[in-house]
């Protein structure tokens, strides 16, 4: 939940730069008309003032529109679909509402969202948009046939490493075609009992505990797998492939080579001071170590296993059924997708924003105007260059899921199950979640 | 009966219409965006078939049962101590240090010692191993000692109330008495046996109530430190009633889970006042 997360905040930090009045996709002559009400996760300060600006630049172009804002309370995304259902059901009615991929399917099934297919097929705007999009993330919106969403901002999963820790250890930097056993190897390299006290205190690799996304899905991913079936009707947890990627994983932890899994700002924490040398995330993490003062560190694809996919998720401002003028969501929904709004995800040197714009354009000046990481060419390559993870595997009760898969990893990776039996038990727990 | 009106509102607003509405609730399917659906007593009976419930039920016991226990004889301990001769200066110190924790927010609390229980970067392993040459233990990820976890923390967090009521009740207690017992020639432990503790009785009585009450109502501590896990190892009943409304949408059946929380906690309360009457003696 920490990816999407963070991706809403900086999201909307980041809309909340400067936009110049008037310098988005529409022209004022259009003569747009109306209100819009927008739902949003309000997480804090950030997350008012960002959208707050959206509205005021939104109203800015288009003065015969009034954008009002609804936010939302909730400590995370599963909090906050709840709370947007007490408040749809309490009588109030959004427009649109802030959403991230893992609540489509909720939104969707539930009848709540407007699919934009025939938007994307009739406004002329919408093809240029398109092809500056990569297809992946359009289709982390898709419900069945239709596309609920043009996504704003997104990330995906790539492996975090710290140089210092490797030149101190002699290890070779990763290079984008290892595998799971070079992954292995220096992994194994670079843990080390630094205090000679006998015990390791420095550990290659650390995932997530609380979170699927940068926890055990890449490798899921990777061994070719995925937790559900094709049309995210029934669960997969116990097929061969992901007891292939958990199996892999426990290896790591019983060899000594990884530390135990940890929430995820408790790994942020270690990877700064050096305890620990890998960890997988999305952009995110950056802002938060650059404003610490530290960029001794660099990123690098998730290794090879039977294959090599991505696994994205991304952000959007998606229509509600309870919009009156569906025309005019629509409208604001691109102004989210519009140049100047997407060149403000980009961020500085000093201060990159947490989540990638969506457009390929706008991806691409991140890299030439020297923000961080060097590599950070491979964030939009990963979506433009490997095939990403599909379906993306978010049933309506997201959060459901999602602590139903922790909650039985969390006895495997202690070694209280054996891989096979805990999957097996999750599997037949996820069919009451999933279906199947 | 004009005084009354803000508590009786407050009442009405905050506890009696919510719990009519949670026993309302309880006897529905709801998801909270579609209309709820009548079920009787089908949430009640599924209550009986769920495995996973009566595991939380037994993990919650042990964790409140711990923590009732740590606070009122660890609190009865350190508040006497706390009364002892001392200089000023110290007590005062001790009372802040104690107290301290009461006051921060149960997640801050709960993210520091995240940090300091981690198995292979945490500070206690560490010193543990320093010290005493102890293998690191999987405080916060092993299904043994993630309760354990739980109720060290949740206990460092609460034991400044107990104290603080415990030493109210002690400077409560007439001065005289005690000064009898010396002219009679009784020592320390028999005033304490015979004097002090009968007389603190209620003090002990109001601490089990209410520290029975919060002990089963565990939340951010279990849900910061070990997410309730591994599996439900360190889940509390009040997590699992969130995870089912929030997580799983299905209030009415997080509702009915609810009344048995209410339910035990209002026999345990009872079955409290009950003994109570035997061994409660007032000054």
């Amino acid at each position: 939940m920490k990816r999407v997360r963070t991706l809403a905040a900086v999201g909307v930090v980041a809309a909340s730069l400067a936009i110049p009045a008037g310098a988005g996709a529409q022209d004022p002559s259009d003569g747009l008309s109306g209100s819009l009400s927008i739902a949003y996760w309000n997480y804090g300060p950030a997350a008012e003032v960002g959208n707050q600006v959206i509205a005021d630049g939104f109203m800015a172009e288009n003065p015969g529109v009034t954008v009002t804002l609804t936010p939302i309370a909730g400590e995370n995304w599963g909090a906050y679909y709840a709370n947007l259902a007490t408040t749809i059901a309490s009588g109030q009615r959004p427009d649109i509402a802030f959403t991230a991929s893992e609540g489509i399917k909720f939104l969707a099934q539930n009848d709540l969202v407007v699919p934009i297919n025939e938007f994307l097929a009739n406004d002329p705007e919408a093809a240029a948009l398109q092809a500056d999009i990569a297809p992946a993330l359009l289709q982390s919106f898709a419900y069945g046939d239709q596309i609920t969403a043009l996504p704003y901002g997104w990330n995906n999963m790539i492996v975090y490493y710290n140089k210092a820790v490797f030149d101190a250890a002699g290890v070779a930097y990763p290079s984008v075609d290892w595998t799971w056993a070079d992954f292995r190897e220096t992994a194994q390299q670079l843990t080390a009992d630094t205090d000679g006290d006998g015990n390791n205190d420095r550990y290659g690799f650390a995932w997530a505990s609380n979170e699927i996304f940068p926890g055990i899905l890449p490798w899921v991913a990777n061994a070719g797998g995925n937790l559900v079936n094709d049309d995210v009707s029934a669960p997969t947890a116990n097929s061969p492939e992901v007891v292939e990627a958990v199996t892999f994983l426990k290896g790591l932890l019983d060899d000594g080579i990884a530390a135990t899994p940890s929430p995820m700002g408790d790994i942020f924490t270690g990877f700064q001071n050096g305890s620990i040398a890998m960890f997988g995330a999305g952009r995110w993490p950056s802002a938060t170590f650059l404003n610490n003062g530290f960029d001794d560190w660099d990123i690098q694809y998730y290794p090879t296993g039977t294959t090599r996919q991505t696994v994205a998720g991304a952000g959007a401002y998606a229509i509600l059924r309870s919009a009156p003028d569906p025309n005019l969501a629509w409208e604001l929904q691109k102004y989210t997708v519009s140049e100047p709004v997407q060149d403000s995800l980009i961020g500085t040197p000093d201060a990159p924003r947490d989540s990638i714009p969506t457009l390929r354009s706008t991806a691409g000046k991140t890299v030439a105007a020297g923000i961080p990481p060097a590599n950070g060419a491979i964030f939009y390559g990963s979506v433009d260059d490997y095939p990403t993870l599909t379906p993306f595997p978010a049933p309506a009760k997201y959060s459901e899921y999602e602590s139903t898969v922790l909650r039985n990893l969390q006895l495997i990776f202690a070694g209280e199950v054996p891989v096979q039996e805990g999957l097996d038990t999750l599997q037949s727990e996820l069919v009451a979640v999933v279906g199947g | 009966m004009a005084f009354l009106t803000p508590s009786a509102v407050s009442f009405v607003l905050f506890a009696l219409i919510p719990t009519v509405g949670v026993l309302v609730l309880s006897t529905f399917s709801w998801n909270l965006l579609g209309a709820g659906r009548f079920l009787g007593i089908e949430n009640f009976i599924r209550l009986l078939e769920d495995g996973r419930l009566w595991g939380v039920y037994r993990s919650t016991a042990f964790m409140a049962g711990a923590v009732l226990v740590i606070n009122l004889l660890l609190g009865l301990l350190l508040a006497v101590l706390l009364e002892s001769r001392m200089p000023r200066w110290l007590r005062g110190m001790f009372r802040l240090s104690f107290l301290f924790p009461f006051v921060v927010s149960s997640s801050a609390v709960a993210l520091i010692w995240r940090f300091l229980l981690n198995k292979d970067l945490g500070l206690v392993n560490y010193w543990l191993g320093q010290l005493f040459d102890i293998e690191r233990i999987n405080w916060l990820g092993s299904s043994g000692w993630a309760p354990i976890a739980v109720v060290i923390v949740s206990s460092w967090k609460t034991l400044g109330f107990t104290i603080l009521v415990y030493v109210a009740g002690l400077q409560a207690i007439p001065r005289e008495y005690r000064e009898a017992a010396i002219v009679d020639g009784a020592g320390a432990w028999a005033r304490f046996r015979h004097v002090t503790l009968p007389l603190m009785s209620p003090t002990i009585l109001f601490l089990v109530v209410i520290n029975t009450i919060s002990a089963f109502q565990l939340f951010a501590e279990p849900r910061v430190l070990t997410q309730g896990g591994p599996g439900d190892s360190s889940r509390t009943v009040v997590q699992f009633i969130y995870d089912t409304a929030f997580q799983g949408f299905e209030m009415g059946y997080a509702s009915a889970i609810a009344v048995t929380l209410m339910v035990l906690l209002v026999v345990l309360t009872g079955i409290q006042f009950l003994i109570a009457r035997r061994w409660t003696h007032y000054a």
